[in-house]
């Protein structure tokens, strides 16, 4: 028999649980059955029960260093040949992202405590958050496709309700209701793929998948609709094309929100995809789609972006943007890269959104054309701004720096049009990001922007620690074990990065920005802008396609339902009344037809009995 | 021992019918739940007492009573009905707990409460035939009554509709029976399985299309269901909790125990167009609730879709379908009745239930956070969001019916999706946004920030959350229902291949 394994192994499966207890321990407050002293005690128990997982997951990075890699699993349901467990797979890079989204939601939470001071919903806030990084910190940890596909559900959720936050404003409820159908679209096709998998497969750990798929007989047709399926949640989770539409409109939640969804939630989405990547080898066509999603979002989301005038949204797309990186990667087989990517971005990206919440709270205002002029007035803010814009694009030698590098190294050979992807994709969030700083920090005063403190301590904190982290990102990664280190790329591919980040450095510093003229008096220029700004009218095409389509068949269906289904029966019933009123006047009174018609029904009766007999 | 499951409610029935004088309505609503808590008590002394490793009818009692006609008093209880019992008498209580304010008559409605859930009790226990018939019709005449009198202003429309169509799918179901024991030569009204020995394949399918079409019109599957639109927006909350939690569990559980249970090998053999019946039903339902203004009948069309579900997983009859199943009756029970008992609270609240007029209910001092909040957790497990019972149960029919029916349950799942799609807009219209419970004609003179929805009684919401609770638990730890059923519905999913087994030995 085995040593029994260390205690915090044993119990790791308590982490994903602190979350969701944070989420119980806010629910007096959240409710409103405790009154007294205001909503700020759910704050606490929340951050409390956060601090206390990533304090149990550094704990568990201990042990496992020592042990190696563990494996917890628990009988969840079964039936005839159904077996469903919750599965966790404790090895060094799932605890990594672990810790990175459990810290993630440490730092957001304090950050929150300062943004939302004068929420009177504070608590349900935090109830909401508690209920986010359980099903996070569970999504990371999980072995096996059911498990990750019933927490993302619950993400979905809790997206859903947290975008929904302030749902009295109208703008919000159409951005939950888009947020929550758009995933939800995603989630049932993986429901499908899952379905299919768990009927063909038997098993859903991914090990056993895996296993699977080496030798499974599966015809073309099916294994292509299984790998369409597979991606589409992540691709609705990761705000790929053409299910993006949702990120851009969730900004419409509190920032603190989308601090979490920008950096860690996308993690969440795309570490499933990550894990389902050996999959895909079932699916060479998934695997076009993958490519195709992963270039258009990448490209477009960088273009949309800088065509932007709202300060979140301007990052929201580049959000997406990166994502497409992510899934070229995984397109590619290249998962070391994709998960340096992804954490590199999400540090960076989190601080970026910290800092453009600090301005939001202090100026009140996130459209690009009313500020100005912060950069002398908020150090800290515009600080972390520069220090997560470097980190996010490959000029200075921060975390996305090395990424890119690797990346393009790795593909050039192969794919050089991937690694122009990689490149211009650099070039552009340069660009966009250099603009919003040119009219936030930079430029003139503004009369919201005349009287700009720094922020309060409780979002200066996490802000200042985030950005210390980010700036000493390729330490961080240096030690995190990448199989061919971080550095291993040549001195050519280190200046095609910086030569594209410098492009879009200077074109964004040189371009003209008129705020008074944002759209600009050319026709053909300001049509390309248009067609940017509205994100490529993607919403109508929407409007104009699905949803009239599925209106429309839903108002057929209840016309055929009142008028031939309800019509008929209807009908049925005014006739045999009519005709009941028709035969009471017909009645003869003579007794002969009476015993002549009750013979011959009897007669019927029984030959047609005779004939069921034999 | 299950005598008593229809010894107590009858005889509440009765007891609150020759009471003398007349007691306050409160008091007489008092006495009736009296009378269910017992019944809930007894039947989790019967799930104490049952074995769930057992596929078998368990705990049977038999009288013989009328031997001519085949007709026995015989009582027993398995896997699949062990389950329905317990909603019934739990949503009983919930039901008769929400009759709040019934002014008129209040000893006879009660009493039809209670005559209701016993005669529920009573067909869920029947193990004869007759016996399953005298208390689905038993059942029928209260309900009729119950929306006839104390339902809303188009009640008389509503309520005959629903008798007709009731009565219409008794006659059918007592026809197949006659029928069955016509042909077979013997008064045998016993739920053994018909061969095809004794019956040629032609008899069994017109005696199990007769069955269908009866059950089909109670589950209600579409084109049979537009009696359950006019009842429920026409019954009282209570009534509808009772109509949608339990009554059309009598019609799936109809569909398994007697189509399949009776004649396995006709039922394999319709099985495919069952299973795109099923989706067509599943899609039907959906789509219609999409454009629905009235939230009670948004829920009842969500109803036939749900229900179409039980029907998929019936056609494909694997044990993991057929768990799927009870697991569905079980939990669209709770779902629904949740959802209906919400809607009763927007009701008398304010006084509509027209998604175009009712806004942001959820509004924390004016409005019905609480409600609301319930209400989110509710359409949620319905669209079969996972920590709910929604979830597992539309993930076991699936499961078990795409190797059968890929086609039909791939738009089953569409279904599901919608499901997401009508609940969502019920959500949004009605509880996010800003306060407003009257038509917006002048939205700026109308401005109508002074509406105070007056409060809800914390005590009124116990059901409502107490059904949240269950449905939550049923997600989170389905392993309890699963083990009560598994044995049960993995005997009667071997059926068609036992009977295909005995057949081919016949044959060779």
């Amino acid at each position: 028999m085995p040593p029994p394994l260390p205690l915090p192994i044993q119990l790791a499966w308590l982490i994903p649980i602190y979350g969701f207890s944070g989420m119980v321990l806010s629910l007096p407050w959240a409710t409103g059955w405790i009154k007294r002293n205001g909503p700020r005690p759910a704050a606490y128990l929340n951050l409390l029960v956060t601090l206390l997982a990533v304090l149990h997951g550094s704990w568990v990075i201990r042990e496992v260093i020592q042990i190696g890699p563990q494996h917890l699993d628990w009988n969840w349901f079964s039936a005839a040949d159904l077996n469903l467990r919750i599965g966790f797979d404790l090895s060094l890079t799932n605890l990594a992202v672990l810790e990175f989204v459990t810290f993630m939601s440490l730092l957001g939470q304090v950050f929150a405590l300062g943004y939302l001071d004068k929420d009177w919903s504070l608590a349900r806030f935090y109830a909401l958050v508690g209920f986010f990084e359980g099903a996070m910190a569970g999504v990371v940890l999980s072995s096996n496709l059911f498990v990750s596909y019933f927490l993302l559900e619950m993400l979905t959720l809790s997206t859903y309700l947290l975008v929904g936050f302030w749902y009295a404003q109208p703008l919000v409820v159409t951005a939950a209701r888009d947020a929550f159908l758009t995933k939800r679209v995603g989630d049932v096709l993986l429901l499908m793929g899952m379905v299919a998998l768990s009927a063909w497969a038997g098993s859903l750990e991914f090990t056993d998948l895996y296993a699977w798929v080496g030798n499974s007989q599966l015809p073309p047709l099916a294994g292509t609709l299984l790998g369409l399926g597979l991606i589409a949640g992540p691709m609705g989770k990761c705000a790929q094309f053409p299910m993006h539409l949702w990120l851009d409109e969730a900004m419409e939640g509190p920032n603190p929100a989308s601090i979490l969804r920008n950096s860690v939630v996308v993690t969440c989405g795309a570490l499933v995809l990550l894990r389902l990547m050996p999959l895909l080898t079932i699916s060479p066509l998934a695997v076009r789609v993958l490519l195709a999603v992963g270039t258009i979002s990448a490209l477009g989301g960088a273009l949309v972006a800088i065509a932007q005038v709202d300060l979140k949204r301007a990052f929201s797309y580049s959000t997406s943007s990166y994502l497409g990186l992510v899934f070229i990667a995984i397109a590619l087989q290249q998962p070391a890269i994709a998960l340096l990517l992804l954490f590199a971005h999400g540090l960076a990206k989190a601080l970026l959104f910290m800092s453009v919440g600090s301005v939001i709270a202090t100026t009140n205002c996130q459209d690009l054309t009313e500020l100005g002029g912060l950069g002398t007035r908020m150090p800290a803010t515009t600080m972390a701004y520069l220090v997560a814009g470097a980190g996010l694009i490959g000029v200075a030698p921060l975390g996305c720096f090395w990424c890119f590098g690797l990346m393009v190294e790795s593909l050039w050979a192969q794919h050089p049009l991937f690694a122009a992807v990689v490149l211009l994709t650099n070039g552009l969030t340069a660009f966009n990001l250099i603009r919003v700083y040119r009219q936030v920090f930079l430029d003139t005063r503004h009369p919201k922007t005349k009287r700009a403190p720094e922020v309060n301590w409780l979002m200066a904190l996490p802000m200042v620690s985030l950005t210390v982290l980010v700036a000493l990102m390729p330490w961080v990664m240096a030690r995190i074990d990448t199989v061919p280190g971080i550095a291993t790329f040549g001195p050519t591919t280190a200046i095609a990065v910086v030569g594209s980040g410098m492009a879009g450095l200077l074109a964004g510093a040189l371009v003209r920005l008129d705020k008074f003229w944002s759209r600009s008096v050319i026709k053909p220029l300001r049509m390309v802008q248009d067609l940017l700004a509205f994100d490529f009218y993607t919403d109508r095409i929407y409007r104009a396609t699905i949803v009239a389509f599925v209106a429309g068949l839903a108002r057929f269906t209840n016309g055929f339902d009142q008028v031939v289904v309800n019509g008929l029966v209807n009908r049925i019933g005014r006739f045999s009344l009519a005709s009941a009123e028709g035969l009471k006047l017909g009645v003869s009174g003579q007794m002969q037809t009476y015993v002549l018609t009750t013979l011959v029904a009897i007669v019927l009766l029984l030959t047609s009995l005779s004939w069921f007999h034999g | 021992m299950l005598t008593a499951l229809l010894l107590i409610p009858f005889l509440g029935a009765l007891a609150l019918v020759i009471w003398p004088g007349q007691p306050a309505p409160e008091t007489i609503r008092r006495g009736a739940i009296l009378v269910l808590g017992l019944q809930l008590l007894w039947s989790l002394r019967v799930l104490i007492g049952f074995d769930p490793g057992d596929g078998e009818m368990q705990m049977q009692e038999s009288i013989s009573w009328v031997q001519s006609l085949g007709l026995e008093y015989r009582l027993g209880v398995d896997g699949l009905s062990m389950p329905l019992l317990l909603v019934n008498a739990g949503l009983s209580l919930v039901s008769a707990f929400a009759s709040i304010g019934i002014s008129q008559k209040p000893k006879l409605y009660f009493a039809m409460l209670l005559v209701i859930s016993g005669a529920v009790n009573g067909a869920f226990l029947a193990n004869n035939l007759l016996l399953f018939f005298l208390f689905y019709e038993l059942e029928l005449i209260p309900l009729w009554l119950l929306i006839a009198v104390w339902g809303g202003k188009n009640r008389a429309y509503a309520a005959t509709k629903f008798l007709i169509f009731t009565a219409v799918s008794g006659v059918l179901i007592l026809g197949a029976f006659l029928g069955l024991a016509l042909v077979k030569g013997q008064v045998d009204f016993s739920l053994t399985p018909v061969m095809s020995g004794q019956l040629s394949m032609g008899a069994q399918l017109v005696l199990m299309g007769a069955l269908l079409i009866g059950f089909g019109i109670k589950v209600p599957l579409v084109p049979f269901h537009t009696w359950l639109p006019e009842a429920h927006t026409e019954a009282s909350t209570p009534v509808s909790v009772l109509l949608a939690g339990v009554l059309l569990k009598l019609g799936t559980y109809g569909l398994l125990r007697f189509c399949l249970g009776l004649f396995p090998e006709a039922w394999a053999r319709v099985a495919p167009w069952l299973a795109l019946w099923a989706a067509f039903s599943v899609l039907y339902g959906s789509l219609a609730a999409i454009v629905q203004r009235d939230m009670k009948r948004m829920v009842a069309y969500s109803s036939v879709g749900h229900m179409g579900y039980v029907l998929l997983a019936a056609a494909a009859a694997t044990p993991v379908a057929l768990l799927g199943a009870v697991f569905q009756m079980v939990s669209h029970g709770l779902i629904s009745a949740l959802l209906f008992l919400l809607v009763g609270v927007v009701y008398r609240k304010t006084g509509t239930r027209d998604l175009e007029v009712l806004r942001g209910l959820l509004n924390p001092e004016r409005g019905l956070p609480l409600t609301g909040s319930l209400m989110i957790v509710g359409v949620m497990a319905s669209a079969g969001l996972p920590g709910m019972a929604g979830f597992i149960s539309e993930f076991l029919v699936f499961r078990g019916s795409l190797a059968a029916y890929p086609l039909a349950t791939l738009l089953c799942m569409v279904g599901s999706g919608l499901t997401a799609v009508y609940f969502l807009l019920l959500v949004n219209r009605a509880f996010f946004g800003r306060l407003a419970v009257t038509p917006a004609t002048e939205p700026i003179a109308d401005a109508r920030l002074d509406i105070q929805l007056p409060a809800v009684n914390l005590r009124d919401q116990v059901p409502a959350m107490v059904l949240t609770s269950l449905v939550v638990a049923l997600g989170l730890v389905p392993a309890g229902l699963g083990r009560l059923s598994e044995s049960a519905t993995t005997a009667m999913s071997q059926l068609p291949a036992l009977v295909a087994a005995i057949a081919s030995a016949g044959v060779g």
